[in-house]
């Protein structure tokens, strides 16, 4: 009773204590679609939102449920949903805040498809974004307008491995009443948890580090509950009358939760991104051993940049944990644990070279995936960028012998003596 | 909704339906730091059921702006003098923690007709220690967070909620933090001080119903049950529980509430 758990205590436990009727001590895999109303009032009484509890499983869900809450206590947030996939969370939370005519401040250095939905799809729909430098506070405070619904960004950018000083971001947007929503995918509530450094709103891809295996696509927002949305003309869809419920305002019923019970109530309802009870249950598994994990994505990441700033055949070396990375002091003060497990580097020989260590390696496995327990690496400019030339590369802020590395579990050795065969491989194509 | 009340905005949850002075008004008063929120899975539940319901906000709670009052008593003339302007006659309250001591008061007051009062988390006095009266001046936040930490029971610590996705730790810290900061401080002294309340509880000639719960440490289920042998007739029960029942067990606690108001006449 009132023991306030730890981190480690809530990452097994948070979301599902056994039921009295079986004692399962594992959460149950609800596998069904829909739930038996006890009587029309009960049912009525759930679509109404009266009171919480489950009638379909597009909305909500027991299995979806522990993850959420476990989420929430992981976060420290009011409330949470789980949805299909990162991507999912994202538009969720787009659509819910803004409306044509609407305004975003993003950060300009992000994974592919958070700039594409910003910069090519969400413009169709009348919502505009400008894209700033994410290490410049300053930048962001210009960019915003009278019309600016959110700031976003990534707390780790992916790949370029910038990190936003998330304290004063949102100082910033705290000041202008604005929401700072954060993609916290590759700190994971473990490095570092965005609430207690101000931000609003947080999504994450499951199926990245939490999730932890690459067995699941799953995604989620957590909601800070520390977000005023009173201002009707500015959130209208949340604070002012809304069309479902006849009419109701998600702020004055749910308060903290209000962004929770509108994305439930129109974007679940609507739009359906769902995630599925067995997904669900499978990232659950992971997150039970999240801090185990990334104690060793971190230990291993650190042994595995000490070795490529001192071989031979590497270039460059970009991780925030280094002195050498321009966001280093930032990276100290908001992730002190360590700023995650992905690496870049540079190989000697550029292009051809980039595409023969990938093709030497074979503990490591080539894909287009991060944080899963084994070591993964990515080639971009024989892959995702090989359509591009090397110029056309460096203006997205790529190089051509760039490798993406997002460092695993394995024994250190194992890894380091991978790499030193793909090395050796690299070598004499070079001569 | 929101109303001009006193020369102060004031914020007054209705379940969602409008206010309707023809039907019997269920008034819930919330509790120490609290605020319309905390009775979230309460108010609509009832507005649905066909109750006119309203649940002020109290002054600088919430949404609500105004200087917080700074006694049960004051307490309990703001709700009188709100319900009376509002026209709202036929009136069952039903109070949480401090709720309950206004409730008793208003219970003295209340001009228009009170038909039965409902304690939920209830006692005829609530002592505050001095380190967290001291802590609400100094710094609300950690009185609050204390606070939601021990008025929960096991469910809070483990994140386990009927309601999909939610936790009671998060949510309840961001619904007191919405208070001004000089709330909590004069809702605790308000607590405190209070020591009317045997006579208040033995004076009590409408029907009473008292929902306890088994492990809260805010007002220990020992003292709600000596505080309701003091009521004539007061229907008990006990749920499973930390203090903050209306959140912990709003599916039982509802259907409690239901069945006593359809046994009023
Ligand atoms: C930072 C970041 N955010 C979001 C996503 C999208 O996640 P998902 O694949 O679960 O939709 C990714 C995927 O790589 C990512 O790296």
């Amino acid at each position: 009773m009132s023991e306030n758990y730890k981190f480690d205590t809530l990452s097994l436990h948070a979301g599902h204590i056994p039921d009295k009727e079986t004692g399962s001590r594992a959460v149950p895999i609800y596998q069904t679609t829909s739930y038996v109303f006890n009587s029309t009032e009960e049912a009525a009484s759930l679509y109404n939102m009266e009171v919480g509890g489950h009638l379909y499983t597009r909305i909500s869900n027991p299995t979806v449920a522990a993850l959420e809450q476990r989420l929430a206590a992981l976060e420290g947030g009011a409330s949470a949903l789980a949805c299909s996939s990162g991507m999912a969370a994202m538009h969720l939370v787009i659509s819910a805040i803004c409306s044509s005519g609407d305004h975003i401040v993003a950060s300009s250095k992000m994974y592919g498809a958070n700039i594409n939905l910003l910069q090519h799809t969400m413009p169709r729909f009348g919502v505009k974004t400008d894209f700033v430098n994410p290490n410049d506070p300053e930048a962001i405070k210009r960019a915003i307008k009278p019309n600016t619904k959110l700031v976003f960004g990534e707390v780790i950018g992916n790949p370029g491995l910038d990190i936003m000083d998330v304290p004063e971001i949102a100082k910033i947007c705290n000041s202008k009443n604005i929401p700072l929503v954060l993609d916290a995918t590759f700190n994971t509530p473990y490095l570092m948890q965005p609430f207690k450094h101000g931000a609003n709103i947080i999504v994450h891809s499951l199926t990245k580090w939490l999730g932890g295996h690459g067995i699941a696509i799953g995604g989620a927002i957590v909601n800070g509950g520390n977000f005023d949305w009173g201002d009707k003309d500015k959130f209208p869809t949340i604070s002012g009358a809304h069309f479902a419920l006849g009419g109701i305002s998600f702020w004055e019923e749910f308060g903290p939760s209000a962004l929770i019970a509108k994305i439930r109530a129109e974007g679940m309802y609507n739009f359906g991104p769902s995630l599925s009870p067995t997904n669900a249950f499978h990232l659950m598994q992971g997150i039970e051993t999240l801090p185990l994990r990334m104690k060793k994505h971190i230990e291993n990441t650190h042994s595995i940049i000490e070795f490529l700033v001192n071989h031979e055949m590497v270039e460059w070396v970009k991780h925030p944990d280094l002195e050498t990375h321009p966001d280093h002091e930032v990276a100290k003060r908001i992730l002190p644990k360590g700023s995650g497990s992905i690496v870049a580097f540079g190989i000697k020989g550029g292009r051809e070279a980039g595409k023969a260590f990938i093709e030497s390696v074979q503990l490591a496995s080539h894909l287009a995936n991060v944080g899963d327990a084994k070591t993964l690496l990515i080639h971009p400019g024989s892959t995702t960028h090989s359509h591009l030339s090397s110029e056309a590369m460096k203006e997205g802020g790529l190089t051509d012998d760039m490798i993406r590395l997002s460092v695993g579990l394995e024994d250190i050795n194992d890894i380091t003596k991978d790499f030193e065969r793909a090395f050796k491989a690299v070598k004499k194509l070079n001569k | 909704m929101i109303i001009n009340f006193k020369g102060a905005k004031t914020y007054l949850g209705t379940g969602g339906k409008s206010l309707d002075s023809t039907k019997k008004t269920l008034c819930f008063l919330h509790g120490s730091g609290q605020n319309h929120f905390s009775f979230v899975q309460q108010a609509r539940f009832f507005a649905y059921k066909g109750y006119s319901v309203i649940v002020p906000d109290m002054p600088a709670h919430g949404l609500s702006d105004g200087n917080p009052c700074k006694s049960i008593k004051e307490n309990a003339e703001w709700i009188n003098d709100l319900l009376v302007e509002l026209k709202l006659k036929n009136v069952v309250v039903i109070g949480h923690s401090q709720g309950c001591l206004v409730a008793l008061e208003l219970n003295k007051i209340f001009k228009n007709t009170l038909e039965a009062i409902i304690f939920v988390a209830g006692s005829n006095e609530i002592p505050v220690n001095q380190y967290l009266l001291d802590l609400s001046i100094e710094n609300p936040q950690k009185a609050s967070q204390m606070m939601v930490t021990w008025g929960h029971g096991i469910d809070g610590d483990m994140s386990i909620n009927k309601w999909p996705g939610h936790s009671h730790y998060g949510e309840g810290n961001n619904i007191m933090c919405m208070n001004k900061p000089k709330a909590l401080n004069c809702d605790l002294n308000s607590c405190n001080d209070y020591s009317d309340g045997i006579d208040a509880a033995k004076n009590i000639k409408v029907p009473a119903l008292a929902v306890l719960a088994k492990n809260d440490q805010m007002t220990p289920l020992k003292s709600g049950l000596k505080f309701v042998e003091l009521i004539e007739n007061c229907e008990t029960h006990i749920l499973d529980c930390g203090h903050f029942l209306p959140s912990e067990r709003p599916v039982e606690l509802n259907s409690i509430i239901n069945s006593f108001l359809l046994k009023l006449k």
